[in-house]
């Protein structure tokens, strides 16, 4: 499971945000563009590319890229 | 549940041949509840053949099929009452909410025409579309939702969430004689939430 792959796939998620604005360290919940929805559409990302379920109170507890990241890695490893 | 005077059946209402069956083994009814229902919150972009088949085939198909089944076989006595669970969000327009929106205005529809067909057997075939109601298939919403924003959006209900009974209450209404001019009825039930 490669971070950069994870990086451009929730990057992709976004209409008005430049790529470039979306990295590893971005604490996502910061970015103008998000919302509930985004929120959904992250959830359902998450579903379609690796086959696991993400909480919206994980989304919540979880502050960067990366950590969303880590989190979808472990939820994956204990598949 | 408590009490006497009733059975339990449990049966899978997308597996045809199940739902064939456990029609065969009723007695003939003079009411019926429609209650099978899945949700999933997912936006639009997300939707899959299968995804709509998971939602369409519980919520909509089998309930079909039942009705289907329940005519088909004579199970249903003269002057009975049909009574389906809707939802609100069938005539609203709430975000991620485009296949169970869907599936449950599906079913608004065929309300409407199996009210007309059955009239002539005096069946009366009615909804209800309940908006946010505490219950466990809202723990799905929980499991997308943070749980103090569901907490906070309660105060767009004027009377707060629904409890079940305010819906079960309904069902009783619909399937008694209280309601025996009433078909073809789809009831917002909604503690004020469409008010604005």
């Amino acid at each position: 499971m490669e971070i950069t792959t994870f990086v451009a796939s929730f990057a992709d998620l976004f209409d008005e945000t430049p790529k470039s604005e979306i990295g590893e360290g971005t604490d996502f919940k910061q970015i103008e563009e998000w919302s509930s929805l985004l929120g959904l559409a992250t959830i359902a990302m998450v579903d379609e590319n690796y086959g696991v379920r993400i909480s919206g109170d994980e989304i919540r507890e979880s502050g960067t890229i990366t950590d969303l990241f880590n989190l979808v890695k472990k939820k994956a490893a204990e598949k | 549940m408590p009490g006497e005077g009733h059975t339990a059946q449990p049966c899978d209402l997308t597996d045809d041949a199940a739902l064939q069956q456990m029609v065969l083994s009723l007695d003939s009814l003079d009411g019926v509840v429609f209650c099978a229902g899945v949700i999933t919150y997912l936006p639009a972009q997300f939707t899959t053949q299968a995804k709509i088949a998971d939602i369409f085939n519980v919520n909509f198909n089998s309930q079909i099929i039942l009705v289907q089944q329940l005519m088909k076989k004579k199970k249903l006595n003269k002057k009975a009452s049909l009574f389906f669970i809707s939802s609100l969000s069938s005539q609203l327009g709430i975000p991620a909410t485009l296949l169970y929106a869907s599936s449950k205005a599906a079913l608004n529809a065929a309300v409407k025409v199996l009210a007309a067909e059955l009239a002539p057997q005096k069946i009366r075939v009615n909804a209800v579309c309940p908006g946010i109601v505490r219950t466990p298939l809202i723990d799905a919403a929980k499991d997308v939702m943070e749980e103090d924003k569901f907490n906070e959006a309660e105060k767009e209900y004027p009377l707060g969430y629904g409890a079940p009974e305010d819906v079960a209450n309904t069902a009783i209404f619909y399937l008694s004689d209280a309601s025996r001019w009433a078909t073809g009825n789809i009831m917002i039930l909604d503690g004020g939430y469409t008010l604005k």
